[in-house]
């Protein structure tokens, strides 16, 4: 698969140097540290991390709701749609009437647990009619007729009587979908979805997948999606972005990642999976030591104690820079460095 | 039905037969009984001494009540838990009161999922590890610190730990104070409960790898209770499929996943996400959701979302067939479907 031109030229939100970090009383800790991808109309994106390495902030820093103490601090957050000139997402202020149309209007966000991201004591038709007037300028009756469309397009069956029912009385995977109904009602350009198959069974988890492929599809748009399930991402994604401690450790489109990983943290990453294809009973190649904790953060490049292929004395002292080492794949290791 | 069971020797460590938990439904002021959850509904498996059973399938598929009922942390409804102890008597767990019990107790150990609220925080990891000896009344305070010392050694964590608390650790570590509390009364069967489940990629190998070799190490028994296919495959010798509180299918890990005989089984598979983008899917994704053990559907528990459902499969519920040795099929149509199972990579061209 190949980007058309038109797209590679103009990536729909690109993100530059992002840094949030999280002041607190034991110091500050760098959650996201200069993170940069960038995402395509039509296509998805798959971040992919273990837990930690600020998946999930990067994501709150574009729509900036990051929860306190957390701020973003530096970078740029580029979103261009089509229509429109480009703009610098962290230029508007959080709570700016710009940015509030951005956020669940243009870019929409569905979360793990759709439980929580719920009212309990609202209707779910409330909740979606609510949100459908608040970025569009329909009325009562044409907010409900839409809500009734989007769940029978997520495959909720008996939607008006689903609209009366609270979100308890919904399944998980139910809820995984009015989520996703809720999320898309508005039309918008980019979905993030954050983590939002790993609370369910795999039958379930198959099913919601198809139908983010589905719309995604439908509606042009682009997706986000975070997880930290390698198998998830092989499924979904088109171009992967594999995050260790708050930095993109490798970009590549799909294919590449799983046929030729660069980076020593995403070939460690893909071998520790246990697979179905493997002889029972074999021990699985592991990484040794643990992920550092966030206020320990290791000088260098930060997943040096842990590397198979560190290099003394380069490794834990510089940094290595993000390098270009193909046209859509970039790398951050001295290894492909040319130093 | 046949029950299943193993004829020839060695006779199992374990034998679970028509093992059942319901749950009573309270409603109205009375506190009325209307119904009842079928948590466990007629399970039946065994357990080999050294070997690991697998036990697979989706939430609210009675899998970690099942777990329950064999430590006895919740008494089963009906059926027997047959446990030949170490002077080769075999008893009943159902029929023992809560005295008869507790010896038996220091062979039959757990392992949570959750390493965050399994491990008390106001204890030392000292303390933790070393209460299953304090409460069976082993060895001195200085022996029960040597113990500690080497079970720390053996699940690889530094011995400078012993006077730390649970928060100091990661999940990993936790998961693996876990383990040296589980091993420190010298158990002979070990019940996981889906002990990696909350644990990142790379650490969950780490703890699985642990796990095989103090297998190897003590004789270990282990039933793995886990949703996850790739993990059973892993780790099992034999894996039993279990869904709305039944037993569906039996059989070693390469049987099951390579030629699956259940449809249900079969359906697993297919969803489980593939770490290969060039491999695409050939889905049956399964129609609606995992049926309700209060009201479960009449005849066989799976027909509603079967693709392969006949008239049969509606009205009566298919029994326990032994297809070959030790392979166990619960489907009316198990000889005749012939199901997808893993494909091979390199096949897939």
């Amino acid at each position: 698969m190949t980007r058309s031109d038109e797209a590679s030229r103009n990536p729909l939100l690109q993100i530059k140097g992002l840094e949030t970090h999280f002041f607190t009383d034991e110091g500050t800790v760098r959650a996201v540290d200069g993170a940069e991808f960038e995402v395509y109309a039509g296509r998805t994106l798959g971040i992919v991390g273990e837990s930690g390495c600020g998946k999930s902030v990067t994501a709150k820093s574009i729509l900036q709701i990051v929860d306190r103490p957390g701020r973003v601090v530096d970078g740029e957050i580029i979103y261009r749609p089509r229509a429109e000139p480009e703009r610098d997402l962290l230029k508007l202020g959080a709570n700016s009437h710009e940015m509030r149309t951005v956020r669940g209007g243009e870019i929409s966000m569905i979360f793990q647990e759709p439980i929580s991201s719920f009212s309990p004591v609202h209707t779910f038709g409330n909740q979606i009619i609510e949100a459908i007037k608040l970025h569009t300028d329909l009325n009562n009756d044409e907010a409900y007729d839409l809500a009734v469309n989007w769940l029978e397009r997520v495959g909720i069956p008996n939607p008006q009587q689903r609209l009366s029912e609270y979100p308890h009385q919904f399944s998980g995977g139910q809820r995984q979908r009015a989520m996703i109904a809720m999320a898309l009602c508005t039309n918008p350009r980019i979905l993030i979805a954050d983590e939002p198959t790993t609370a369910l069974d795999v039958t379930t988890q198959a099913q919601i997948l198809d139908l983010l492929l589905q719309l995604r599809d439908e509606n042009e748009m682009a997706i986000i999606f975070i997880t930290h399930d390698l198998g998830v991402i092989a499924e979904i994604a088109d171009d992967v972005a594999v995050m260790y401690l708050g930095q993109v450790v490798e970009t590549a489109p799909v294919e590449e990642i799983f046929e030729s990983p660069k980076h020593p943290y995403t070939i460690a990453l893909l071998n520790s999976i246990p697979s179905m294809a493997a002889a029972p009973r074999d021990r699985l190649p592991s990484i040794t030591g643990a992920i550092p904790h966030p206020q320990n953060r290791p000088p260098g490049c930060p997943f040096h104690p842990r590397c198979p292929s560190f290099i003394p004395d380069v490794c834990n002292q510089r940094e290595p820079s993000n390098t270009m080492i193909d046209s859509d794949r970039k790398v951050r290791c001295f290894l492909h460095e040319a130093i | 039905m046949t029950a299943i069971s193993q004829n020839q020797d060695p006779k199992p460590l374990v034998e679970i037969k028509e093992l059942k938990k319901y749950f009573p439904i309270h409603k109205g002021f009375m506190r009325r009984e209307v119904g009842a959850v079928r948590a466990v509904d007629d399970v039946s498996f065994y357990i080999n001494e050294g070997e690991t059973v697998g036990l697979v399938g989706e939430s609210g598929c009675g899998k970690t009540t099942t777990a329950r009922c064999i430590v006895k942390a919740i008494d089963a409804t009906a059926g027997e838990i047959m446990y030949r102890t170490v002077d080769g008597s075999t008893v009943d767990l159902t029929q023992l009161s809560n005295a008869e019990m507790r010896p038996l107790r220091r062979d039959i150990q757990m392992i949570f999922q959750d390493p965050f609220s399994s491990l008390n925080p106001r204890m030392t990891i000292f303390e933790i590890i070393s209460e299953p000896l304090l409460v069976n009344n082993i060895g001195t305070r200085q022996e029960r610190e040597d113990r500690v010392h080497e079970l720390l050694n053996q699940v690889g964590l530094r011995q400078e730990f012993m006077q730390r608390f649970p928060h100091a650790f990661s999940g990993g570590q936790r998961q693996r104070i876990g383990i040296a509390r589980a091993l420190a009364a010298q158990p002979r069967l070990i019940i996981a409960d889906e002990p990696v489940s909350g644990l990142d990629v790379s650490v969950q190998a780490q703890v699985i790898n642990l796990m095989m070799d103090l297998q190897d190490d003590f004789s270990l028994t282990y039933l793995f209770v886990s949703h996850d296919l790739n993990v059973i495959n892993q780790i099992s010798d034999r894996v039993v499929v279990m869904y709305v509180g039944r037993v569906v299918e039996v059989g070693t890990p390469k049987e099951l996943f390579s030629s699956p005989k259940h449809p249900y089984t079969a359906a697993l598979i297919s969803a489980l996400p593939k770490p290969d983008p060039k491999q695409k899917r050939q889905r049956t994704v399964l129609e609606g959701e995992v049926a309700n053990p209060a009201a479960p559907p009449a005849g066989c528990y799976f027909h509603p979302r079967c693709p392969h459902a006949i008239e049969l499969c509606k009205t009566e519920a298919p029994g326990m067939e032994e297809i070959s040795p030790g392979r166990f099929v619960s489907c009316h149509r198990a000889s005749e479907l012939d199901l997808a199972g893993v494909s091979i990579p390199a096949s897939a061209d």
